[in-house]
């Protein structure tokens, strides 16, 4: 049973969406993947690629089409979530703008058993953490969308999750704040020894963070590449390293671009 | 919001943005250096300055400037009409308080409140289940939306004429009418409110494994509220002028009766007396009750902050 050896595994994942009197949409393709635990995995991969679906099929919020996915030796479904704590955090901010920003970050931890009073701290604490503890009394419509996004993360790590989905959670950020969060990220990771998966279609925050680097194709997503990289943490952003292994997956990126037009032009003929 | 309060906002925002930034920057050394850059990811205008006090009073002052302009312009036109077309607000104001010293009146005004507000009841509870079914299910949309609109359409007087014929001369007549004169209005609100619900928030709140109870009550409530208030709001508004409308064609009680048998004497001060006379009463309870309600549910759009 080396299977269970991994945190989570991908097998063969497809996922299709039937459409209305048309051929199913593939948007995942026998995807598979093992993830070990602790690591800070990073999938890459243009956007409208099916990375948000992948996410949400680990959290068990939608069924696979075929193939199997095993979260700590659980099989995941939407009948089926699994026994481990996840976190998300998305795009956008998704708070609930009729409660105050504490409250947005207290709720998802009382809804998953933490006690009120430890909630009230752990708020404060990742809420100092992306620089908003003086904001905690205010709605969130008061804030910018860059301090909504911040809240929206504070509120996924808050949960202090065995797993942590995030969906491009910095996107939607200046880069002096998303530089900084990275930061913390990484260093949270290093001190927990908790797994992240990363979902970004930024290739340079991904080279920085992760330990390990998954480029899947468009759609129907399947892995493209697999690179482990092995710069120690904590990284500098102007490592010289990290910047050749940035330069080698966008190389990467272009062969992909290139095999997918050559795909198309020979389905086309 | 509305874009009349742009002036000043950028003072605030710009104050609290450097203020997080010197904290940032406190955190992260290699910004140290750096100016305070303004948060690009922030719309224009985010953060929303807490209506300047002075402001407040000019509104309120603009409220009282125009209802005196009213007030004058009644005035003035009165002076040009003889009393049965148009009398003035005096002689009109002379009439209610006149009124008001008569008990019979309270039994009136009290008469018309109940069948408006036990008729409102009903409409919204109804109205409320068939939006939330409406909004929800597909097949309940394409059921009931036809009924929504031949409801919308029918005149309230119908409603009157058929609450009169069924149930005869009494309450549960006016009650009816006015029931099922406000319920397409109210189902029409509900059922928007509920298409409009951010279903973002709901899967936000799954993945976080919110039970459906909590999500009921943490999202699609708060989502449906604003909508529920503003469809009581109009379902009063119909509800009066229904009552009024059963209340002349055949009822002995209420201010519709009052406006029937005046207008019977053809004595235009007392018809307007007692119109004023519903006015204010419905003014009263908008300004008095409903509001201040409405404010504090809706208070996040609105406050900066939570006292």
């Amino acid at each position: 049973m080396s299977d269970t050896s991994f945190y989570i595994k991908l097998d063969n994942v497809t996922k299709e969406f039937p459409l209305a009197g048309r051929h199913a949409l593939t948007v995942i393709k026998e995807l598979s993947l093992d993830i070990e635990k602790g690591s800070l995995v990073s999938i890459l991969g243009p956007s409208g690629c099916g990375k948000s679906t992948l996410l949400n099929l680990m959290n068990g919020l939608d069924d696979v089409s075929a193939g199997s996915i095993t979260v700590n030796g659980h099989r995941i479904g939407r009948k089926e979530q699994s026994n481990v704590r996840i976190g998300v955090a998305f795009q956008t901010p998704r708070l609930l703008n009729w409660r105050s920003v504490r409250d947005n970050v207290i709720l998802p931890l009382l809804v998953n058993g933490v006690t009120r009073a430890e909630a009230r701290d752990r708020a404060a604490k990742y809420l100092d953490l992306v620089g908003l503890g003086e904001f905690a009394d205010y709605f969130p419509l008061r804030l910018s969308g860059g301090m909504q996004q911040r809240v929206s993360l504070a509120r996924g790590l808050a949960l202090e999750p065995d797993l942590l989905l995030a969906d491009e959670p910095f996107s939607a950020l200046d880069e002096i704040t998303a530089t900084r969060l990275r930061s913390e990220l990484v260093e949270m990771w290093r001190v927990t020894g908790r797994t992240i998966l990363f979902v970004t279609h930024n290739i340079r925050e991904a080279v920085f963070l992760s330990s390990r680097l998954v480029v899947v194709t468009a759609r129907p997503c399947h892995v493209h590449l697999d690179l482990p990289i092995l710069v120690p943490h904590p990284r500098d952003v102007t490592d010289k390293g990290l910047f050749e292994i940035e330069t080698y997956v966008s190389e990467q990126f272009k062969v992909m671009e290139r095999e997918a037009r050559e795909r198309a032009a020979s389905k086309a003929a | 919001m509305d874009g009349t309060r742009q002036g000043a906002p950028g003072d605030i925002k710009h104050r609290l943005e450097t203020r997080t930034q010197a904290k940032r920057a406190a955190i992260l050394p290699e910004a140290v250096s750096m100016p305070a850059p303004v948060d690009p990811a922030a719309p224009g205008g985010a953060i929303i300055e807490p209506v300047p006090r002075s402001d407040a009073n000019g509104d309120i002052l603009l409220r009282i400037l125009s209802i005196v302009a009213l007030v004058v312009i009644w005035q003035v036109a009165s002076l040009f009409l003889s009393n049965t077309v148009l009398p003035g607000p005096l002689p009109v104001v002379q009439a209610m308080i006149d009124n008001l010293k008569i008990g019979q009146t309270y039994v009136d005004i009290g008469a018309t409140i109940y069948r408006v507000f036990a008729g409102v009841i009903i409409a919204v509870a109804g109205g409320l289940a068939l939006g939330l079914i409406m909004g929800l299910s597909r097949r309940g949309e394409q059921f009931f939306d036809s009924w929504v609109l031949v409801g919308l359409t029918i005149p309230a007087v119908v409603y009157g004429i058929v609450g009169i014929l069924w149930f005869g001369l009494n309450n549960a007549a006016a009650i009816i009418a006015i029931a099922l004169t406000a319920l397409p209005a109210v189902t029409l609100n509900i059922w928007q409110g509920v298409k409009a619900i951010d279903m973002s928030l709901v899967h936000m709140a799954k993945a976080f494994r919110f039970p459906s109870l909590t999500i009921m009550r943490t999202i699609i409530i708060p989502q449906v509220l604003p909508y529920l208030l503003a469809a009581f709001r109009y379902a009063l508004g119909i509800g009066w002028k229904t009552a009024t409308i059963v209340e002349l064609i055949g009822l002995s009680t209420g201010v519709g009766y009052q406006l029937n048998y005046w207008f019977g004497l053809f004595n235009m001060t007392e018809v307007l007396a007692w119109t004023l006379t519903f006015t204010i009463v419905l003014l009263a309870f908008e300004f008095l009750i409903f509001k201040p309600v409405e404010s504090y549910l809706t208070r996040w759009r609105t406050d900066v902050q939570r006292s």
